[in-house]
């Protein structure tokens, strides 16, 4: 039996990135599943493609279907068979199910009892016969962000199909996909090489495509690309400015990348950086140049589709760059004539959400929440004004660099422009925090406002829905306490937010109800942000004795928390506290009398409690956990050790029994106020 | 030909690249032949352009319309980095599923003459012969954009408004009143006594007095909702309203017995 490559070209109309790659990164698998499904023997598959044609290449496709050959275990006995034999409709059923004459149902023996077997046994069909039927199953099954009609409107895919090549070695396997009939007719470059040709075998296929002016295979084509990119940058004195997004977009627009380097007037270099890699990238898709020193050059470079006739391809892309930075240095001249400050005003009219009102008064909202740092202040009062402004209505991915490039030139203090463009930052992960107190503040505020207005009319995330992106503001909220230069008092930021909401009288809920639900998504985010570093049971026990006000606190006790789970005496200690609190949780506290102790071990306990239990505690209330555990490590081991080996705490003697409570229930709260180790597993 | 009017694109003549109003030269084909690409390619050189010396590129690019309930896939066409066409499959119209599918060739005309004139301000643009077509638009740019921003009667486009709404009801018996589902109303029960047409001129009225609301500012964000709500629910009204009528005629247009 004689393996072959197996090829399947589906033709179309230029399909949009997102569809090539959803298409292409769900191939494999779905088309592997079929096979598997239909016992086709196969070696590796893999999906190639470009925007106008999406391909499985299978090595080693089997000429048949694997013989079915198998037992199948049926109903018990008792339900399948009368006493005498006669077969009841489990039996019937069961063969039936299988294919085969209820006679030839076998009898077993099994752990449970005797149940009825039957054998299933299916020669394998060639795989020319059965391909047809599964090839048309897979095509319906390929996922695409949004399916299309066309023609009478009867099939739907990504884009309209023109052509399909199904190959089996050198066969064309007889299917019809869309309407249209396999066969091996495949086509070259739309323009390049437009005529069509016949492939004779599906293992000539990648090198007879690059013939025809097509690199089919898109790591072959990332790599021309990027060589050819980095080539003409070079030439052109400077660097690309990495994008993986405009590196995907270029190599699904392309079949055969070639790179254009054009130009564009210096003057436009007085516009923000931003603005200008803006237009080149979003519009245009281009990639921007900087020289050794950072600095942007005038230059861009082009991914086409095409090497033909370049000077006339660059006339006509400098001519259109031109236009579309003159249009942008348009808008920015506007603004500035504007000013950020006649653009804070129009904020009234722009709504943040129906409920909460308009960003202007979440503006004011920010202003009171932040009133004590007059930078901040400042830099709320203008914080959003940009959104307003021509420029970011064109790019609103420059929302905030623009607002601080306006304020920077309308004279605003520099802090206070700074802060403007940092309070979004973390915009996402690895994206850094705010440099400054300032914009950390603002940008801590910004997040309660939303948080705390979400959560206040019932916009509470569940499942993936977060339309508001809450998840991401929590834990900005945490990566700006943790990495930025200030710490943050979750509790208190969130009823300073609260309290400029009901100051402007919205309809944001009670107080307590909506920072409780906030307690709680908080201490969710902060399990999973600290689950990746951490054990979950050693998050949990920090998480349970943090009171949910300063993020660096609860950091400080995972920390101690973690080291002191290094130290050769924390496995027993560990044990010990859990003990102790386990038997002393329910006796209300009082003091130790030291009459009453009368074993030599716990009076030795008691004595090491006396005078390290303060120190404890007092490191403890200063947030330096690490050096309370330290002392109780070195403290407090030998005699706890020593205490529930020689002492027996359950006494008859209720005075005694007590007492001996009393010392545990101490020492177990000191700790408990650190961390609930009673939570750690181990 | 049409002309294309948007009023918050105004730029009171002052930008080469932007106009409150330019030309489109449309082409619908209905049902979109399989070959259609490589005859809107073939135009490309009706027009002087060889495509064989040029990069031209099917960009992605859906259009919707959501006043009109509208919306289709299709592309942006690029020739060397300039988008010179919108090319779009129809899916929906007024809510209603397209079959058979047209396919739509927009042409921007003032973009290709510029790029066929090799001229970088729209009003440099040679019109006719020895007129600019700033000559003819320029000030017609200024007036459009001063009253679409300044001077347009609020008041006087929300009665209008209102009354182009009404009509288009009137004329065809739609109901004010929404059924189960959004489903609509219909006082009239005779698709034949529905003056469709009259109707629709009004909901491309109301639609362009909407327009020329928000560039004065006039509408809220929650309220634009509302309006596009509004014209989205006659828009459906005139398409349910259409479709009716042809069935009631027997679909003169199509020849062949439907499938």
């Amino acid at each position: 039996m004689s393996a072959e490559t197996f090829l399947l070209e589906i033709g179309v109309e230029e399909l949009p990135s997102s569809f090539v790659a959803s298409a292409l990164g769900a191939m494999p698998a779905l088309f592997g599943a079929e096979l598997d499904n239909a016992r086709i023997d196969h070696g590796a598959i893999r999906a190639l493609g470009t925007p106008r044609r999406l391909t499985l290449l299978v090595e080693g496709l089997a000429e048949r279907q694997a013989d079915l050959a198998e037992k199948v275990s049926g109903p018990p006995k008792a339900a399948a068979f009368e006493e005498d034999g006669t077969p009841k409709k489990g039996a019937i059923g069961f063969a039936k199910k299988l294919g085969i004459p209820v006679e030839a149902l076998t009898i077993e023996d099994t752990d449970k009892g005797p149940y009825v077997f039957g054998r299933r046994d299916e020669p394998g069909a060639p795989v020319a016969e059965v391909l047809p039927e599964l090839l048309a199953r897979f095509f319906g099954r390929i996922p695409f962000p949004k399916s299309m009609r066309w023609g009478d409107g009867h099939i739907a895919f990504g884009r309209p199909v023109h052509w399909v090549v199904c190959l089996r070695g050198g066969a064309v396997v007889d299917a019809e996909l869309a309407g249209v009939k396999a066969g091996r007719a495949s086509r070259g470059h739309r323009f390049l090489s437009p005529a069509g040709f016949d492939l004779d075998h599906a293992d000539a296929y990648v090198e007879r495509l690059r013939e025809a002016r097509v690199l089919v295979d898109p790591a072959e084509r990332e790599r021309v690309m990027l060589e050819r990119l980095e080539a003409a940058a070079a030439q052109a004195g400077g660097a690309m400015i990495e994008d993986a997004f405009l590196v995907g977009e270029n190599l699904s627009m392309v079949e055969e990348p070639h790179v254009i380097c054009g130009t564009f007037d210096a003057a436009f270099l007085e516009l923000p950086d931003e603005v200008s890699i803006g237009v080149m990238r979003g519009h245009q898709r281009y990639f921007a140049l900087r020289d050794a020193a950072g600095k942007l050059l005038p230059r861009y470079l082009a991914v086409v589709n095409t090497d033909r006739s370049p000077e006339i391809i660059i006339r006509g892309n400098d001519r259109v760059l031109r236009a579309r930075l003159a249009d942008a240095r348009f808008f920015v001249e506007e603004d500035r004539e504007r000013g950020l400050e006649a653009m804070a005003p129009q904020l009234d009219q722009v709504v943040f959400q129906a409920k909460l009102g308009s960003v202007g008064e979440r503006a004011r909202r920010l202003m009171e929440a932040v009133a004590d740092d007059p930078v901040a202040k400042e830099a709320a009062r203008l914080c959003k004004a940009d959104l307003v402004s021509l420029i970011v209505g064109e790019f609103p991915e420059l929302q905030g660099q623009m607002g601080r490039f306006y304020a920077e030139r309308s004279g605003v203090d520099l802090e206070v422009a700074r802060a403007i463009e940092e309070h979004y930052l973390p915009r996402g992960a690895g994206d850094g925090v705010p440099t400054t107190a300032s914009a950390a503040r603002l940008a801590v505020a910004e997040r309660a406002d939303a948080l705390v207005g979400c959560f206040g009319i019932g916009l509470v995330p569940s499942g993936s829905a977060d339309p508001f992106a809450l998840r991401r503001a929590t834990l900005g909220v945490i990566r700006v306490a943790l990495e930025g230069p200030i710490d943050v008092d979750v509790r208190a930021t969130l009823a300073a937010a609260h309290a400029a909401y009901e100051a402007q009288a919205k309809p944001v809920g009670a107080r307590d109800e909506v920072l409780q639900a906030l307690d709680e998504f908080f201490r969710g985010r902060l399990r999973a942000h600290f689950a990746a570093e951490l054990p979950g049971d050693v998050v949990d026990a920090c998480l349970g004795a943090w009171a949910g006000g300063s993020v660096r606190d609860l950091r400080a006790r995972l920390d101690a928390l973690d080291a002191f789970r290094g130290l050769p005496a924390y496995e027993a200690l560990a044990v010990a506290f859990k003990r102790a609190y386990n038997i002393a949780k329910d006796v209300p506290p009082g003091d130790v009398d030291a009459a009453l102790l009368t074993e030599p071990a716990e009076q030795a306990l008691a004595e090491r409690w006396r005078s390290v239990g303060a120190r404890v505690e007092e490191h403890a209330a200063a947030g330096h956990y690490q050096e309370a555990l330290t002392l109780v490590a070195e403290e407090l081991r030998e005699p706890i050790d020593r205490f529930f080996e020689e002492v027996f705490v359950m006494v008859e003697d209720e005075a005694v029994r007590t007492n001996r409570l009393r010392l545990l229930g101490s020492i177990a709260r000191t700790l408990t106020a650190i961390a609930h180790f009673h939570l750690l597993s181990a | 030909m049409e002309p294309s009017r948007r009023p918050t694109d105004g730029r009171y003549g002052d930008n080469p690249n932007r106009l409150q109003q330019f030309h489109q030269f449309q082409v619908i084909l209905k049902p979109a032949p399989l070959d259609i690409q490589q005859l809107y390619v073939d135009s490309l050189v009706a027009m002087g352009t060889n495509p064989d010396e040029h990069d031209i590129r099917f960009v992605e690019d859906d259009w919707e319309s959501p006043t009109l309930g509208a919306w289709g896939l299709g592309w942006q066409v690029w020739l060397d980095g300039l988008e010179i066409s919108q090319f779009t499959y129809f899916q929906q119209v007024g809510g209603i599923d397209c079959s058979p599918i047209s396919g739509e060739l927009t042409y921007g005309l003032e973009r290709i003459a510029m790029y066929l004139q090799d001229v970088d301000d729209v009003y440099d643009l040679e019109y006719a012969n020895g007129i600019k077509y700033g000559e003819l638009f320029k000030r017609n740019e200024w007036e459009w954009s001063t009253y679409n921003f300044e001077r347009a009667d609020v008041a006087l486009h929300f009665r209008h408004f209102d009354e182009y709404e009404a009509e288009c009801r009137r004329l065809m018996g739609l109901s004010e009143k929404k059924g189960k589902g959004n489903a609509l109303i219909w006082d009239e029960a005779d698709p034949l006594q529905r003056l469709v047409l009259p109707a629709y001129d009004c909901v491309v009225k109301c639609s362009h007095l909407f327009n020329v609301l928000d560039a004065r500012g006039a509408i809220s964000v929650t309220e634009r909702q509302r309006f596009i709500g509004r014209v989205r629910h006659i828009a459906r009204g005139v398409s349910e309203a259409w479709l009716a009528q042809r069935e009631a005629l027997g679909f003169p247009l199509v020849k062949e017995a439907r499938s």
